[in-house]
Formats: structure tokens, C-alpha cells, sequence
């Protein structure tokens, strides 16, 4: 079985600043692994332990922070055996339905039986990428697996829990399915892994090379912008000597009342 | 006056949200076409909320999910020629419903959008970067599909004397095999973190699972639902998902919002913003939580909620 799991470089979210006008400045925050798309690569990982004969390509779509080789080698460390990336200067900022689109011309340049997806990314966070990849390639699609619960060679029995019940579904290959954070832990890569991850081979591709079609600008991204806060009393006491604690009961006794 | 779309169409996969994606349709459109999978008593529901269409898709039928029906929507949303706008409820099924749809329809879609407007064509705010930024998207597409957050819009008046027209859709078989051979309830008890008055959050900082029920005797004094950071309910597993508060778990309006043994992280924060009053112990002065409080107290949990509880008690 050929798995591809994606995974999307964010900007560190500690390391954002909002600047004085409301912008967000990235400029000091290192790119990372999505978090969630490390339940993805995870899940993938466990899934390979399962079956025989499996293997696991590691894919992305973005610009240049794609070619740095210590991001390369984190996602390589967490356990694919291969990685495959398609850079182009216009896949800096791709909204969602676009990175569909190219991870599809890629996913069919490559081939595979199952794709996992991470639900959301910690920046725009919106959900559509694995859904709308699924469909592109006219597979079945799903989002919110929070359970692997047996595979074998052509199907997937998979857990969904949503808000009000959970659903067991039997998926029929090829397929892509979206995972939420809660489907697993991911494990931290261990030194061996690292110095491992160094000797795996990279496919790094251009829009050319996966014969891209032009794609639509269904939606545009007008702005990002921080909120403006509410105002807070900032009543801060230093302390938790007896005095100081009743300090703080007599203002929470006030808010109650 | 702000200007209306012809038709809005709406669908909620949960009852519950009906009537506020409703709601939504009525500020926005002139009619408003709902979706509707169930009983006659859901059609008429769905008027009696201020449908003035409704497109009935049969009975709830075990064998299918949600999801299958993506192709059948979206046929009928196609049939009408005008630009139009569909709203779905913020759940996973309307996320997925939406981003199906919006191949389907090659249209523009938006989640978990908390503002929408349709003055020159739809645009469309959402949370980004954790809760760091609000995003703003403008539709292109002639179908603009949005999943809505809750709270957006307020549920109108039951009125049951409303009627409407409704129409039949017959069932397009989707193309790819997805089989649902179970369906379990969920476990645990239902909360309703969104809609409580006054809200405890642990996290992290708690240590363990005997503090936590001193915790939650301190949230009981003050007559407060319990919540909890991520770690709580993800890591340690010690309360349901449905206890965690932020951007990817509950959003709070609460009176009064009592963070203990919480950093403040914006992932977190931004749950808990809408607070009138927030209240915070940390034993980390430069804890991030502090930025954000009304009260704070720079303190032990361990010794501050002991001395808080009697001090309640007196
Ligand atoms: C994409 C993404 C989405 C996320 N979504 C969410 C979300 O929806 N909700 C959420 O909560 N998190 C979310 N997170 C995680 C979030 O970033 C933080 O990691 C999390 O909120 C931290 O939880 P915490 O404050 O309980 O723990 P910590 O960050 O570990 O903080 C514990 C705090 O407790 C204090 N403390 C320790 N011992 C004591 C003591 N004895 N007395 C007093 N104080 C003490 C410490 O000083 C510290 O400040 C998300 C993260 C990402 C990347």
C-alpha cells in the first residue's frame, strides 16, 4: 500500500508579532510542521506497522522555506520513508482549493492508495485541503478521523467522532482521509530517526514538472489582521501570603455578586 | 438599508443549529431555501424558524451519512442561475459538506466564518493564526459556500402558523464507496460550556488529578461550569474534549471566566476573550495570562484555591 501523507510548513505562532498597525509580522518566526499534520505522519506511521508491504511518502507544496534542509529532515525524522516537494514561487501564499489542486497534479505524478491529511493548519485553519484534494481526484474523502481501526489491501474501517455520535465507516481505496489532533500522540523523534532521516531520498518538483493546469482564484485572501483587544483592569497581586489571597477573594466576591 | 441576496440556501446536519443558520438566511436573503433530511415535523420546523423553501431529502436513512448527499445538493443548488450563497452549521459534517460542494460547484468556501458581507459581493471573516488575527476572504465564485460560526446571528421567534413550499429531491448515488456500519452515541455527559454564566478553566498548572477536584469544589462554590486547557483534556485525558476551551475547542461568553494554573497561550485566550471578567492564579509572574486578566493573583494553586474556598465559604 502507498500512503502519502501531507504536511504544510506554519510560521512558529510564539514567534509572531503583531505589529503597531494590527499586521502580523513573521519574519522572526522559523517555519514548523503543522502540528496537526504531525498526527497525519503519525497515523500514517502506525497504519505501516500494520500492514505489510507499506510505504509512506512524505508530501508538500510551498515555497522556498521548503527547501531548507532542517525542515526537510524533521518531517523525514518522524518516520516516511521518502519526501516529495513541489516548490514554486507562486505557492507562497496558496488559499486552500489551490494547494487542492496541486497536491492532486502531484498525488497523480506519484501515485498512491491512501492519502492522510491533517483536518486544519495552525494558520488560515481552513479545513478544506484534504476534503477538497479527495474530491479532485474523484476518491472517496473524509474528515475527522479520530480512529484507524483495521486496514487491509483495498479498505480502511476508520472512526469519526463528531459532535453528537460516533460514526464507523468502511472506506473503499483509494482514498483521503483528514485526521483530527485527537487520533494520536506523535511521537518524538529520537536521535537514530534524525541521523536516519538524512539518508532518505527527496524529490523536489517545479509546477512544470507536475504538468499544473492553471488554477482558479475562487477565493481571495483580503486581510490579515490582529483584533483589537478588550481593555482589562490588569489587577495583578504579587504574593500568596494569607492577606494577599484575601485581597484577591474580595475582588472575585465583588464580581459575583 | 443593506442589500439581500435573491436566495440563500442552508443546511444544519444537527437540529439544534437550525434555526440560527436560519436566521442568517433571513438577514441575508429574501428566500431562504433549507436543505432537510427527516420527518414532516422537521419540514415544518424549518418554516416555523423562517424557511420560505424547503428542499425535503427524504427520511434519515441509517445506511447513509450525511456526507453522501453532497452530490444531490449541490445539483439542485446549481439548477438556479442567480449568484447565490449556501450556509452550512460550523459542524465536521458541514465542513466536509462544504469543501465536497465547493469542487462540485467550483465555488469559494469559508469556515467557521464569525462575519459575513454581502455589500459587493460575499466576503467573509474568520479566526487565523490560533486567534492571533481575524482573516478576511472575498468569494469570487458565483456559489459562495460559508460554514457559520454559532452565535452570529441570533435564532428568531418560533412562529408555527408560518408555512412555505416544499420540494422534493430525488437522492444522487455519490461516486465513491464511504459505508457506515456504526453509529454509537456518544460517551459522557453533554455540557454546555458555550452558553454558561460563569466558567472555571484548569490547566496544565493543576498537577494532578486530586487537585482537580479541588477545583472543581471551588467551581462549584461559584456556581461555575468546569473547563480545561488542551493538555488537560488531550494529554492527561482527565475531562471530556468538550471541556476544552479555544480555537479548536469551545468559545466562551461567559460572565466570568476563572483561569487556574493556565500560561495564557492565544490558542487558549482566544476562547476565553469574550469574558466580561477574567480572573487568573499562576505562580509565573510572566505568565502570558496576565496580559490578559481583570484580576490576577501571582500565587500556588496548591495554597491559593484551599485559602480562596474557605475564604467563599465565610
Ligand atoms: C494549532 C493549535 C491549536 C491549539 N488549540 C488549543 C485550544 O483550543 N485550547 C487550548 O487550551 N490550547 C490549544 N492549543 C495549545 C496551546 O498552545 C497551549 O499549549 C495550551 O493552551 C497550554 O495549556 P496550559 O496553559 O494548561 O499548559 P502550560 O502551557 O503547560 O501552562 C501551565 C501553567 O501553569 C502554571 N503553573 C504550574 N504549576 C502551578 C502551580 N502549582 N500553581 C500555579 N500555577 C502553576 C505555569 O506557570 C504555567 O503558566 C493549541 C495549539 C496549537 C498549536
Amino acid at each position: 500500500m502507498k500512503i502519502i501523507t501531507c504536511y504544510k510548513l506554519v510560521p512558529e505562532e510564539q514567534d509572531i508579532t503583531v505589529t503597531a498597525d494590527g499586521n502580523l509580522d513573521t519574519n522572526k518566526a522559523a517555519p514548523k510542521i503543522n502540528p496537526f499534520d504531525l498526527c497525519a505522519v503519525e497515523a500514517g506511521v502506525q497504519l505501516k506497522s500494520l500492514i505489510e508491504g507499506c510505504s509512506i511518502t512524505a508530501m508538500s507544496v510551498g515555497g522556498k522555506a521548503l527547501e531548507n534542509p532542517k525542515a526537510r529532515k524533521d518531517i523525514l525524522s518522524r518516520g516516511p520513508d521518502d519526501l516529495t516537494v513541489v516548490i514554486d514561487e507562486k505557492f507562497e501564499q496558496l488559499l486552500p482549493h489551490q494547494t487542492a489542486r496541486v497536491l492532486m497534479a502531484a498525488a497523480q505524478k506519484t501515485g498512491f492508495d491512501l492519502i492522510i491529511c491533517g483536518d486544519g493548519s495552525g494558520d488560515l485553519y481552513a479545513q478544506q485541503v484534504g476534503l477538497q484534494l479527495g474530491e479532485l481526484l474523484g476518491v472517496a474523502n473524509i474528515n475527522a478521523v479520530s480512529k484507524i481501526s483495521s486496514a487491509e489491501p483495498g479498505k480502511l474501517t476508520v472512526e469519526r467522532s463528531l459532535d453528537d455520535e460516533v460514526e464507523v465507516l468502511e472506506i473503499t481505496l483509494p482514498a483521503v482521509i483528514s485526521v483530527s489532533a485527537d487520533i494520536n500522540e506523535p511521537s518524538i523523534p529520537s536521535m537514530k530517526t534524525i541521523l536516519a532521516a538524512a539518508k532518505k531520498p527527496v524529490t523536489s518538483l517545479t509546477a512544470t514538472d507536475i504538468e499544473l493546469a492553471e488554477f482558479p482564484a475562487l477565493v481571495e485572501l483580503v486581510s490579515v489582521i490582529a483584533p483589537e483587544q478588550k481593555a482589562r483592569q490588569k489587577i495583578v497581586i504579587e504574593g500568596d501570603d494569607e492577606q494577599q489571597i484575601a485581597q484577591f477573594a474580595e475582588h472575585l466576591r465583588k464580581a459575583l455578586n | 438599508m443593506m442589500s439581500k441576496l435573491s436566495n440563500i440556501w442552508v443546511f444544519s446536519d444537527i437540529a439544534s443549529r437550525l434555526p440560527e443558520m436560519i436566521a442568517a438566511g433571513v438577514a441575508l436573503g429574501e428566500k431562504v431555501s433549507t436543505f432537510v433530511i427527516g420527518t414532516e415535523a422537521e419540514i415544518n420546523a424549518a418554516f416555523s424558524y423562517g424557511a420560505t423553501h424547503v428542499y425535503y431529502l427524504g427520511d434519515k436513512d441509517s445506511q447513509k451519512i450525511i456526507e453522501d448527499y453532497s452530490h444531490t445538493i449541490a445539483q439542485t443548488i446549481s439548477a438556479t442561475t442567480e449568484n447565490t450563497l449556501m450556509l452550512l452549521a460550523p459542524t465536521k459534517r458541514g465542513k466536509a459538506l462544504a469543501s465536497k460542494l465547493g469542487v462540485q460547484l467550483q465555488a469559494g468556501v469559508v469556515n467557521d466564518v464569525t462575519e459575513i458581507d454581502i455589500e459587493n459581493g460575499v466576503r467573509a471573516k474568520h479566526m487565523a493564526y490560533g486567534g492571533l488575527a481575524i482573516a478576511e476572504e472575498k468569494i469570487n465564485s458565483p456559489v459562495a459556500i460559508i460554514t457559520l460560526s454559532s452565535g452570529v446571528y441570533e435564532a428568531q421567534a418560533t412562529d408555527t402558523t408560518r408555512t412555505g413550499e416544499a420540494v422534493n429531491v430525488a437522492f444522487i448515488e455519490p461516486t465513491t464507496a464511504i459505508q457506515c456500519v456504526e453509529r454509537r452515541a456518544k460517551q459522557g455527559e453533554s455540557v454546555n460550556l458555550g452558553k454558561a454564566k460563569r466558567v472555571v478553566g484548569v490547566g496544565s498548572g493543576i498537577g494532578s488529578k486530586e487537585n482537580l477536584q479541588v477545583a472543581a469544589e471551588l467551581s462549584a462554590l461559584i456556581g461555575a461550569e468546569l473547563g480545561c486547557s488542551r493538555p488537560i483534556a488531550e494529554t492527561e485525558k482527565w475531562m471530556e474534549r468538550e471541556r476544552y476551551i479555544g480555537v479548536s475547542g469551545v468559545m466562551l461568553k461567559p460572565e466570568i471566566y476563572f483561569a487556574l494554573g493556565i500560561s495564557g497561550q492565544i490558542q487558549h485566550m482566544v476562547g476565553a476573550l469574550g469574558s466580561q471578567t477574567i480572573f487568573a492564579v499562576n505562580k509565573d509572574k510572566n505568565a502570558p495570562i496576565f496580559q490578559y486578566v481583570d484580576y490576577g493573583i501571582v500565587g500556588d494553586i496548591n495554597k491559593v484555591m484551599p485559602a480562596l474556598i474557605s475564604a467563599l465559604k465565610a
